[in-house]
């Protein structure tokens, strides 16, 4: 391969570049569009400042938006991690038929078009007086983050050597004290990993949360969603700023508990 | 090693079978307390299974387990106070040499200045001092081998389990480590039940061997018991290696039995071991180093007239010299010694052998 | 024993199986059956949605868009995978964060950093006047070039992970063994990297297309009317109809174009070797 001709090898080199670029700087785009002085969005601002960022961190609805965002997150994890983690290890202990028909179900809201999955949960949810509220939210969250949890536990959990498990048991150990001392621990990387892709999934869910959401729940997507053409001011890109600084700050914590996951797998 | 003072575990009829396969025929064993025992055979042979029952990894499908006077068919793994080496160690990776060593320790609600008393011994006594804190990965295959025995020792298990605990090591290890836990089994004297497919372990560590193969035991013995007198050819072939010509068995007394050797175009009075009769499929078994290789020219002074044969392949192997020979009739035989140096390839000879040197076995198939 | 095992196996399962079933499964099911209540009969609304040019046009619209797409992220995710496959150290480390990064932000920012891009007056337009491409701004936005540039944005990653993982899987020395075989350089990109590296392309086109077709955000900000595709119709049908039985209808139709697809596509993955490697 190393004797591709110097011209292909420079232009492959510029065409991921240019790609790779495509992929990146736009996303970027939003950080200097937030330090705008003026009242509108000017690429690159003709004055900087960081006026907006008071804006935002001043808005009551801002605000209430974010700290909604935050609230369903970790409520939607705290249910998600324990149910996935308890689902993964069924898996590798169910049979084959059994493990196929429930992974099929779990991964199920991965597939199906969210558009299809927000208007089917959304309806039943006005059906029994839920929609707007904070449990329908927390538990529709929660089905989203499911299979994020359910494959990175079944990752980690297949770097338990089934020896081990049976080495444990001639040692005279019994079926908790082997899962609290030899399983546990193997497999809590994966479990946070899935608890970070949970918080994640739903901290960035926009489509389900536009049609369950009502005033007082609104999540900071949805929030961007209402005013994003209403409002022209760089007060969105510092709550678009705002939402990748958190995500890129998951981004990291993600990164390192995979890298540990992978190891111990 | 072998003060048999009483039974350390009793099989009667064990069997195991998944569904319409039977991994292991009904089997009886007896093994005495502070016995190094071998279970010897190629793999599908029944060897883990068996040692997964005795574990209590597997439930048998029939039969009963008793370890000393303990019935434990039943028992989960759990209690069964047995110490199992795992192929693969097993060892805990998330935790350091001392934490896998108390692990059992831990199980058994064993006070903490204890464990610690016994985790320092055990790894005094396979010579790990100072290696307590260590990550398990920090260590060498050799390392780990021996932290995984010392892990199964240290909980003074009534029967101590190894599977094929040294398949993971290179060549030169191996013969080291062998050496080792024979000398380990001496100092520790606890019953041992070890897991082979490699003859020359069998034949360095135990006291007794059973070769299994087809889910059953073939033979049990010790290492000369087997290698002079195998049961069958199955067993003369897996215990050092023998030339197997086909034997049709004339008549069979006295422990002696007339047969024709068509390979080799002669017919032959030899020894027998129990099985052999006339018309029952049989075969001659020679040792290469039995084998002897006369010049062209000179007579057969044992037996009788010589078979002529041709050299196609000389392979010097140190000490000794092995040829590659055929026959007149096309068979292929092996004879290895220190003689024949000056032995060429495509020379012909003679060879001979001496009558209390050969075997008459049953033929146990491919 | 085995009764034992099965009881705990259920017991893990069951919490995850509740909650998808109550929370996923029924609802779907509820809604989908929806389709099927119109005032004139089971299956008026299909009737009406294969009738109805403006409909039968959102739904080409759809598969169109969903075409075009995957074929530009294909176009552009071929380089880049080449190059995640072939470079080592820093610089695939960098590479593949800057497949990852994205993935990570919301589609909802990922969106609304191309309206600020591709506004009238927005550094794209600002940039092509620049360079003398055009005098007057372009209309980049509200329309298909907006929806496309968003979508091919948003779901490229999808097609460069799987065209990367079949290229890693490439051993390099079959390239050396092609070469020392006499082979040229086309040939043996022809008739070994090109073959082996289908069934990851194969994988990443059903990804990106069938994503494609179930996007509501991007379409919805970026494109305009003439641009609509079916999940803007169905949301239309319940927001501003108020006609469930016809959204229904609409979400059966993408579901089952969906399920079909995903049913080709498993085929063609297992049969591509066959197919291409001769």
């Amino acid at each position: 391969m190393n004797r591709l001709p110097l011209l292909w090898r420079i232009a492959a080199n510029m065409a991921t570049m240019a790609v790779l670029a495509f992929l990146v700087a736009p996303i970027l785009a939003v950080i200097p569009a937030s330090f705008n002085k003026a009242s509108f969005i000017y690429l690159p601002p003709k004055e900087w400042s960081v006026l907006w960022y008071g804006r935002f961190f001043d808005d009551a609805e801002w605000l209430r938006a974010l700290m909604n965002s935050l609230k369903l997150a970790a409520l939607a994890t705290l249910v998600a991690a324990p149910v996935g983690t308890l689902a993964a290890l069924g898996l590798t202990r169910a049979g084959r038929r059994l493990a196929l028909v429930s992974s099929g179900v779990f991964l199920a809201p991965m597939v199906v078009p969210i558009i299809i999955v927000a208007v089917s949960i959304y309806r039943s949810a006005l059906d029994v007086g839920m929609n707007g509220s904070l449990l329908a939210l927390v538990l529709s969250h929660a089905v989203l983050a499911l299979p994020f949890v359910v494959i990175n536990v079944g990752i980690s959990l297949r770097g338990v050597n089934p020896a081990w498990p049976l080495a444990a048991a001639g040692l005279g150990a019994g079926p908790w004290r082997i899962f609290r001392t030899v399983t546990m621990p193997v497999i809590l990387p994966g479990i946070a990993g899935g608890a970070v892709f949970s918080f994640m999934t739903s901290f960035d869910e926009a489509v389900l949360t536009i049609f369950l959401a009502d005033h007082s729940t609104t999540t900071l997507p949805v929030k961007l969603w209402e005013t994003v053409r209403l409002e022209f001011t760089p007060v969105l890109a510092v709550a678009a700023v705002v939402m990748i600084g958190l995500s890129v700050a998951l981004f990291i914590l993600g990164q390192a508990l995979a890298r540990r996951n992978g190891e111990k797998a | 090693m072998t003060e048999t003072t009483g039974l350390a575990l009793g099989l009667r009829a064990l069997t195991k079978r998944y569904g319409p396969v039977t991994a292991l025929e009904p089997t009886d064993l007896d093994i005495g307390a502070g016995e190094f025992l071998t279970l010897l055979g190629p793999s599908g042979s029944g060897k883990t299974t068996l040692l997964n029952l005795i574990a209590g990894y597997t439930e048998p499908s029939g039969g009963t387990i008793r370890i000393g006077a303990r019935d434990v068919t039943r028992t989960p793994a759990r209690h069964r106070n047995i110490g199992m080496v795992f192929q693969s160690y097993a060892l805990f990776p998330h935790m350091t040499v001392a934490q896998n060593l108390a692990y059992g320790l831990e199980a058994r609600r064993v006070p903490k200045a204890e464990i610690a008393r016994r985790v320092e011994a055990a790894l005094a006594l396979m010579q790990l001092e100072g290696y307590g804190n260590r990550g398990v990965q920090q260590m060498s295959g050799g390392q780990q081998q021996r932290v995984a025995v010392a892990r199964a020792l240290v909980i003074e298990p009534d029967v101590l389990l190894m599977d094929e605990p040294l398949g993971a090591l290179d060549r030169q290890l191996r013969r080291q480590v062998q050496v080792e836990l024979r000398r380990l089994h001496l100092k520790h004297g606890r019953t041992t039940i070890y897991v082979t497919h490699d003859q020359e372990e069998a034949l360095v560590l135990s006291d007794r061997i059973a070769v299994m193969g087809k889910g059953r035991i073939q033979q049990l013995g010790s290492a000369a018991e087997l290698y002079a007198r195998p049961a069958n050819s199955f067993i003369a072939g897996f215990i050092g290696e023998s030339n197997l010509p086909e034997a049709r068995v004339t008549s069979v007394a006295g422990g002696m039995a007339l047969a024709d050797i068509p390979a080799l175009g002669l017919s032959i009075e030899a020894p027998v071991v129990p099985g052999v009769a006339p018309g029952a499929p049989a075969r001659l078994m020679i040792r290469p180093e039995h084998l002897r290789l006369l010049p062209d020219a000179g007579e057969g002074q044992d037996a009788g007239e010589g078979i002529g044969a041709r050299i196609i392949e000389v392979i010097y192997l140190g000490e000794l010299t092995q040829f590659g020979l055929e026959t007149s009739r096309g068979a292929f035989l092996v004879a290895r010694g220190m003689e024949g140096r000056g032995l060429r390839q495509g020379d012909t000879v003679r060879l001979g052998w001496s009558p209390r040197d050969v075997l008459i076995v049953p033929d146990t198939g491919p | 024993m085995s009764g034992r095992r099965r009881l705990e196996v259920l017991t893990l399962l069951a919490p995850a199986l509740i909650l998808t079933l109550v929370v996923f499964v029924l609802p779907l099911m509820r809604f989908m059956a929806l389709a099927f209540t119109a005032p004139d009969g089971a299956f008026a609304t299909f009737a009406t949605l294969a009738e109805s040019p403006v409909y039968r046009r959102v739904m080409l619209n759809s598969f169109v868009i969903a075409a075009v797409v995957t074929a530009i992220t294909a176009a552009l995710a071929w380089p880049l995978a080449y190059m995640l496959a072939r470079v080592r150290g820093v610089w695939f480390t960098l590479m593949i964060y800057g497949v990852l990064f994205p993935l990570w932000i919301s589609i909802l920012v990922r969106t609304y950093s191309w309206m600020l891009l591709l506004e009238r007056n927005g550094p794209v337009n600002r940039a092509i006047q620049a360079a003398g491409l055009s005098d007057t701004p372009l209309p980049l936005l509200f329309n298909h070039t907006g929806v496309l540039i968003g979508m091919v944005h948003v779901l490229l990653p999808y097609m460069v992970l799987p065209l990367y993982g079949a290229m890693r899987a490439i051993d390099p020395r079959l390239m050396q063994a092609s070469d020392g075989l006499g082979a040229g350089l086309w040939q043996s990109f022809r008739r070994i990297w090109l073959p082996l590296s289908l069934p990851g392309l194969a994988g990443g086109a059903t990804f990106v297309f069938l994503l494609s077709l179930g996007f509501y955000i991007t379409p919805a900000l970026l494109g305009g009317k003439t641009s609509i595709m079916l999940p803007t119709l169905i949301v239309a049908f319940i927001t501003e109809q108020f006609n469930w039985p016809m959204a229904a209808a609409a979400s059966i139709t993408l579901l089952a174009a969906v399920t079909a697809l995903m049913l080709v596509a498993t085929r063609f993955l297992k049969l591509d070797r066959g197919m291409f490697a001769r």
